[in-house]
């Protein structure tokens, strides 16, 4: 499918040598939204949970350290400048490495949590993050063996064929296991039962994000 | 099985690593089914096998010619209106490399054969933010097990009740393995007694 049907009329593009950036209104749409929530959690302040504390009727409160809140604050705001790269990137291997860099930020922003349930489940996702590797990268290997291009603008002049369906399936799974949608979704849903909720947030936005995106890339590729 | 007890065990997250893992076999068990067909007009053309060889070079055989600075090697990129200096560095050669280059004509196959930035010309010239973010993702990862081995490995000395209760802890352990082991010692004991009576 073309670039146009899918995505509005092209508003120009950024030029980084054979990776060109498209500019189109849904990609900028998705990329402004991104920034914009990136801005918000960058001056925003991390919530309190309270919890019922066992055999009394006092309330806890759970609070982020300091140095933790300034961890998780710069780790979510990297992570949403990623998942803003991967909505306008035009270059299937950058896509990939946007995801690839979305999924080690996720384990990042958790891994300072003293909670062991959340920690078993951030371990958990790391283990389908390294595994996501294999079909992510080897995806859009076998994309550029069979199309000699990695460039969206020219793949989705091409018509698919067989490989190359084989390919983006290969790519489609690495995405769903790293963005945790379900089948896959326990871990990661896991992951963000813990106080600091702004920063959280982020890991499920990229994900929700990179999914539309990805379904930009299979029907610009497959269709 | 009902379709309640199966969602109820995908929300272990352990169970999910090997679901995926399922998934991720299954797929790869299914490309071999795929017929594969190579585009034979590829980006980084290489003249055929052998040619260079037999002419004698001694960058057989990833020649690509050009003379650095102002003749081009052959060096294909996708957009050539976004790179108008490419293959302007391919054939540039180290003061090692040329006197490798001199005395052996395999020098093409050898490890330290980098004859031609065409490497870099990729890496860094055509798709040079590949590049950034290839190491912007490793350098995030030093960022956060640094940050963790910083403040939860090395820094021991604010959490005196931890290391209080995993001192409690350790003793209670090791009283367990003894207990298991006067037991088991026990019963290998009786179950002796047994035999030889």
């Amino acid at each position: 499918m073309d670039f146009i049907t899918l995505g509005g009329n092209s508003l120009g593009t950024i030029p980084l040598g054979d990776i060109v950036l498209y500019l189109t209104p849904f990609n900028l749409f998705l990329f402004g939204i991104l920034l914009l929530f990136t801005v918000m959690i960058a001056f925003s302040k991390p919530e309190i949970q309270t919890e019922a504390s066992l055999g009394g009727l006092s309330n806890t409160e759970v609070k982020v350290t300091p140095k933790e809140f300034k961890q998780r604050r710069f780790l979510s705001v990297i992570c949403g400048l990623a998942s803003a790269g991967a909505m306008i990137t035009g270059d299937l291997f950058n896509f990939t490495l946007f995801m690839a860099f979305v999924g080690i930020l996720n384990i990042g922003i958790v891994s300072a949590v003293k909670q062991t349930s959340v920690l078993n489940s951030a371990f958990n996702y790391g283990l389908i993050a390294m595994m996501c590797s294999l079909p992510l990268f080897g995806g859009a290997a076998i994309v550029l063996a069979s199309t000699g291009t990695l460039s969206l603008f020219e793949l989705s002049q091409m018509t698919a064929s067989p490989m190359v369906v084989f390919g983006i399936l290969l790519m489609l799974l690495g995405i769903i296991g790293e963005s945790g949608v379900a089948p896959f979704f326990a871990s990661k849903a896991e992951m963000f039962r813990t106080p600091g909720s702004p920063f959280l947030v982020i890991i499920h936005l990229s994900s929700l994000f990179i999914i539309v995106r990805a379904v930009e890339i299979l029907l610009l590729v497959l269709v | 099985m009902k379709i309640g007890k199966l969602w109820n065990k995908l929300a272990n997250p352990k169970v999910v690593p090997r679901l995926f893992a399922c998934f991720l076999a299954i797929l790869l068990i299914a490309g071999f089914i795929v017929p594969f067909a190579l585009d034979g007009d590829n980006l980084y053309l290489r003249p055929s096998t052998q040619t260079q060889i037999d002419e004698g070079n001694p960058f057989a055989p990833y020649f690509r010619g050009g003379s650095l600075l102002s003749e081009p090697g052959v060096t294909l990129a996708q957009y050539p209106e976004n790179s108008a200096y490419l293959g302007m560095v391919t054939s540039y050669l180290s003061p090692v490399s040329i006197w490798l280059a001199s005395i052996t004509p395999y020098f093409g196959t050898s490890i330290c054969a980098s004859p031609g930035g065409i490497l870099d010309e990729i890496l860094y010239y055509t798709r040079g933010f590949d590049t950034i973010l290839e190491s912007s993702i490793l350098m995030m990862s030093f960022v956060i097990a640094s940050w963790l081995a910083i403040n939860y490995t090395m820094d021991r000395k604010n959490d005196e009740d931890e290391i209080k209760n995993d001192l409690k802890r350790a003793i209670g352990d090791s009283n367990k393995v003894a207990n298991e082991v006067k037991k088991s010692d026990i019963k290998a004991r009786n179950k002796q007694m047994r035999r030889d009576n």
